[in-house]
């Protein structure tokens, strides 16, 4: 037996461990926790915006296909044209009927900005191209809470709104219903938002869970 | 004691062999026809008897089922066979999980439930009831993990954890959670310890006792603890079990059970001898090892920035520009005069620091100016809400218990209220959506659009037809198969053969319902009982069962007051059929509101007798006449009164659009009667 192992140090006082544990374990934990709803919401990402816009007009998939550099055009896979911009990064699913979906832009911003540019370039092709109902559909966000959390429990208390199914998912699903946001929430503190329609659904969402998760937290 | 009908007379004389039933005081025949409702007893051959009939099961929804003694013909229902289809696929496969009969009743049990909420559609049924079983097996606790049901129907373990998923989320049934400790028990009889087995299986179990406290398991599959700790466990006890053998029984994958062990090595218990370790609980619980590595990427990225030094020095220096800028303008305030002089001093970066400052300066100005107001106010009044609503009594016994739950779980429960209660941003945001839908803007807006960037998207003609030329060869195939599709859709046109029927669309799944007022409504909407009904008047009747005083009648002044005295006693009656309407909400007892109810019982009473065609006409008659008279007597009250109760308002577009719904049933109703008749 060897008597200098530091877990024979830590068993000789146990009492120093919760003090000592947290400062030497994770010095960062404590330093740049968001201490409060306010400051996580701050540290919240924007991962994905997805939105939608009506041309108005019926479209010539296989003109637009044919004229267009970044374009992809495969209707026995899939029944629209695929187009890609660089500026900024985005695709854009075009139907003949009109719609397009723009999926990859970071903000809600970019999202109309790159729906716009989609357009604009239908437009050039010769369709008489309008833009109604630009909507954005659903936006994917990231926050790290910096603590982590204990998911049994929480799902325990929360079971008509949350699953965790480690078996399946290592994550904890949560269907908030006001405002209707799904979250992810994971054991090391980060959560994953989606089926927002806006940036303060997001934010009012997290606001609601903040509270909660602090209640659940691990240490 | 049954009486006659006629006279009150009990002296009532039942003939069961003619099965008619006839009053001796007055000679009125009662009934024919009775059926008989006793039980009776026959002896069979061998001199035992038995009850005349058979057993009618109370799923079955009546008629012989069966080969029963009375053919009547009916054949069983579709549900029950549904049913007992089911209940042989629940025990064949509760078979092969080694599941008890309570098992397969209570597996039964769920599927009957899904069935009812009409989950199945749209399901395999194998998937159904593999869903069933398993959330049998979770309450019930057994030691079946997922991945064995989907084995041993052979179907996507994913797959059926979705509908497991779904069922579980739609049923309300508050699944616990995987304890990985129930696992050991079995694999361990796999493993071939022999008599060991007991022993090494208690290590195990505590092993992952320590696991759980380390989190180790949160987010992870339980297998794979368990295999770990089974690893671990059987060294221990000096069994040489190679990590392949576990990998065979607890099917995770080799490196799924390295990584598990190398995370328990990062453990403090993992440094204790393993007598120690049996011995001694250590107090600590380490982090989560998925928190652990977040936090030493942290690191690692705080590490890779630039010296901080660096970056605070150039924070000063922003912060002293700023200082000098701010100084600056002051100055400038302060004698205009010297305004070009000071411009002249100005280097660039001075100038783009006050740009941004500015400009930043306005964006916040903006977002104050419209944020906080609704941000701030709707929060407070959210708060207001909830404190108005919960009665005092009641919250006290939410806290107690809560604290009762707390101890065994911690943390925050859901708050209920605050997801039932529309806060004021809310409704502040509809409105304000609609606002902004009533004037779109549907041109293409070019500003910040760059032509130049937007022409190198476009090929050039003769790259468009070789692009075309190229796709037209790769897709020669699918177009081929379009064409002819095409063809086959005309020609099926030209002989004039219907279009194929489309699917009918699901039901749409009503919500709950605040009230059992709303509940009807819901369901009003949801389907049509009978085109016989008017259900505009059905939807009047609800409308004052909800807000009314009787005394109010009276009250009423203005033009029409001088109601019949027959219909004022009818509406007096109906109101009386409620009890106490005051009671259940006393609020809103608005009289504008009462007299628009009033009117709508009046009218009411008057369509009663008209036939069904009638009603579309007096219906859209109506709508115009109400707003105008609620105008006139609002005139009459307070103004305050009427501002505190806008609802009327809400309620007059509810009736209108359920006005005009009955428009639809109507002409519906007009249709189909034409095709009934």
């Amino acid at each position: 037996m060897d008597i200098d192992s530091p877990l024979k140090q830590i068993l000789g006082s146990p009492l120093k461990i919760p003090q000592q544990n947290p400062a030497v374990l994770h010095p960062l934990h404590h330093q740049l926790a968001p201490s409060g709803p306010q400051e996580a919401i701050n540290t919240i990402k924007i991962q994905n915006c997805v939105a939608s816009v009506a041309l108005g007009c019926e479209l010539n998939l296989q003109m637009i296909n044919y004229r267009t550099r970044n374009s992809e055009y495969n209707p026995q896979r899939f029944h629209g044209v695929v187009m890609r911009i660089r500026e900024p990064r985005c695709t854009a699913l075009i139907f003949r009927s009109g719609k397009l979906v723009c999926t990859g832009a970071r903000n809600e911003h970019d999202a109309h900005l790159a729906a716009r540019k989609f357009a604009r370039i239908i437009q050039k092709l010769g369709h008489e191209v309008k833009f109604i109902d630009f909507k954005v559909q659903n936006l994917v966000a990231t926050v790290d809470l910096r603590f982590p959390i204990r998911l049994e429990n929480l799902n325990q208390m929360h079971g008509q709104f949350s699953s965790y199914e480690p078996e399946l998912f290592p994550g904890l699903i949560y269907r908030m219903v006001r405002p209707r946001v799904v979250l992810l929430i994971f054991v090391n503190g980060k959560i994953v938002f989606t089926g927002a329609k806006s940036n303060q659904q997001i934010a009012e969402s997290l606001e609601n869970i903040y509270p909660i998760l602090q209640s659940f937290r691990k240490n | 004691m049954k009486k006659c009908g006629q006279c009150n007379s009990t002296e009532i004389e039942v003939d069961s062999a003619r099965g008619d039933e006839v009053c001796t005081n007055c000679g009125a025949v009662l009934a024919d026809n009775i059926i008989v409702a006793e039980v009776q007893f026959e002896e069979n051959a061998h001199g035992t008897s038995a009850a005349v009939g058979q057993f009618v099961s109370a799923d079955s929804k009546g008629g012989a089922t069966g080969y029963g003694k009375f053919h009547v013909g009916t054949s069983t229902e579709s549900r029950e066979v549904t049913l007992r289809k089911a209940k042989i696929g629940i025990s064949h496969l509760c078979n092969m999980l080694a599941l008890n009969n309570h098992c397969i009743e209570t597996a039964h049990n769920f599927f009957k439930m899904a069935l009812s909420r009409n989950l199945t559609r749209g399901r395999k049924n194998s998937h159904i009831y593999a869903a069933c079983v398993y959330i049998t097996c979770r309450t019930e606790g057994t030691s079946h993990l997922l991945i064995d049901i989907s084995d041993a129907l052979q179907i996507c373990c994913y797959e059926l954890g979705r509908t497991y998923l779904k069922l579980s989320q739609a049923l309300c049934i508050n699944v616990p959670s995987i304890d990985p400790c129930i696992y050991i028990m079995r694999f361990a009889n796999r493993l071939e310890f022999a008599d060991k087995t007991h022993e090494v299986s208690m290590t195990a179990q505590r092993l992952v006792q320590r696991m759980k406290k380390d989190s180790l398991h949160s987010g992870r599959r339980p297998s794979g603890l368990c295999g770990a700790a089974l690893l671990l466990a059987a060294r221990m006890h000096d069994f040489n079990r190679k990590p392949n053998d576990i990998v065979r029984v607890v099917k995770i994958h080799e490196s799924t059970l390295r990584k598990r062990l190398l995370e328990f090595g990062e453990t403090p218990s993992s440094a204790l001898t393993i007598d120690e370790f049996m011995t001694i609980d250590l107090e600590a619980e380490a982090d989560p090892p998925a928190f652990k590595a977040a936090r030493k990427k942290d690191k690692e990225r705080l590490q890779k920035l630039p010296d901080e030094s660096e970056f605070t020095s150039l924070q000063i220096e922003i912060d002293a520009a700023i200082e000098r800028d701010l100084k600056k303008n002051r100055k400038r305030k302060l004698n205009v005069a010297g305004t070009s002089m000071v411009i002249d001093e100005y280097d660039e970066t001075t100038e783009t620091d006050k740009f941004i400052g500015e400009s930043t300066i306005d964006v916040i100005n903006e977002c104050l100016q419209a944020d906080p107001d609704d941000f701030v106010a709707g929060d407070i009044n959210n708060k207001v809400n909830v404190d108005v609503v919960v009665p005092k009594k009641e919250e006290k016994k939410v806290v107690k218990i809560e604290k009762e739950v707390l101890p065994k779980f911690g943390g925050l429960k859901p708050d209920l209220l605050a997801l039932c209660t529309v806060s004021e941003k809310e409704q502040f945001l509809l409105s304000s959506s609609n606002k902004k839908s009533t004037e779109p803007v549907n041109d293409l807006d070019l500003e910040g659009l760059d032509d130049n960037e937007i022409n190198g998207y476009i090929l050039s003609e003769s790259e468009a037809v070789l692009k075309d030329r190229l796709w037209n060869k790769m897709n020669a195939e699918y177009l081929k198969a379009a064409k002819e599709r095409e063809e086959k859709a005309a020609k099926e046109r030209e002989e004039g053969k219907p279009e194929k029927k489309k699917r009918r669309a699901k039901k749409k799944a009503i919500g709950p319902s605040s009230s059992a007022g709303e509940a009807i409504e819901k369901m009003l909407q949801e389907k049509k009982i009978s085109s016989k009904i008017n259900y505009d008047i059905l939807k009047s009747l609800t409308a004052t069962q909800d807000d009314k005083v009787p005394e109010e009648t009276d009250k009423v002044p203005g033009p029409e007051t001088p109601i019949e005295e027959e219909e004022k006693t009818e509406t007096e009656e109906v109101l009386q059929q409620q009890p106490n309407p005051q009671r259940i909400e006393p609020s809103s007892t608005s009289p504008r509101k009462s007299y628009i109810n009033l009117s709508n019982n009046r009218r009411s009473k008057a369509q009663m007798g008209l036939p069904v065609v009638m009603h579309t006409e007096t219906a859209e008659e109506e709508k115009p006449a109400e707003p105008a008279q609620a105008v006139e007597h609002a005139d009459d009250f307070d103004e305050d009164e009427v501002e505190e109760h806008p609802e009327p308002q809400n309620d007059d577009d509810r009736l209108g659009n359920i006005l005009n719904m009955g428009d639809e049933d109507n002409e519906d109703a007009y249709l189909h009667s034409e095709d009934y008749y």
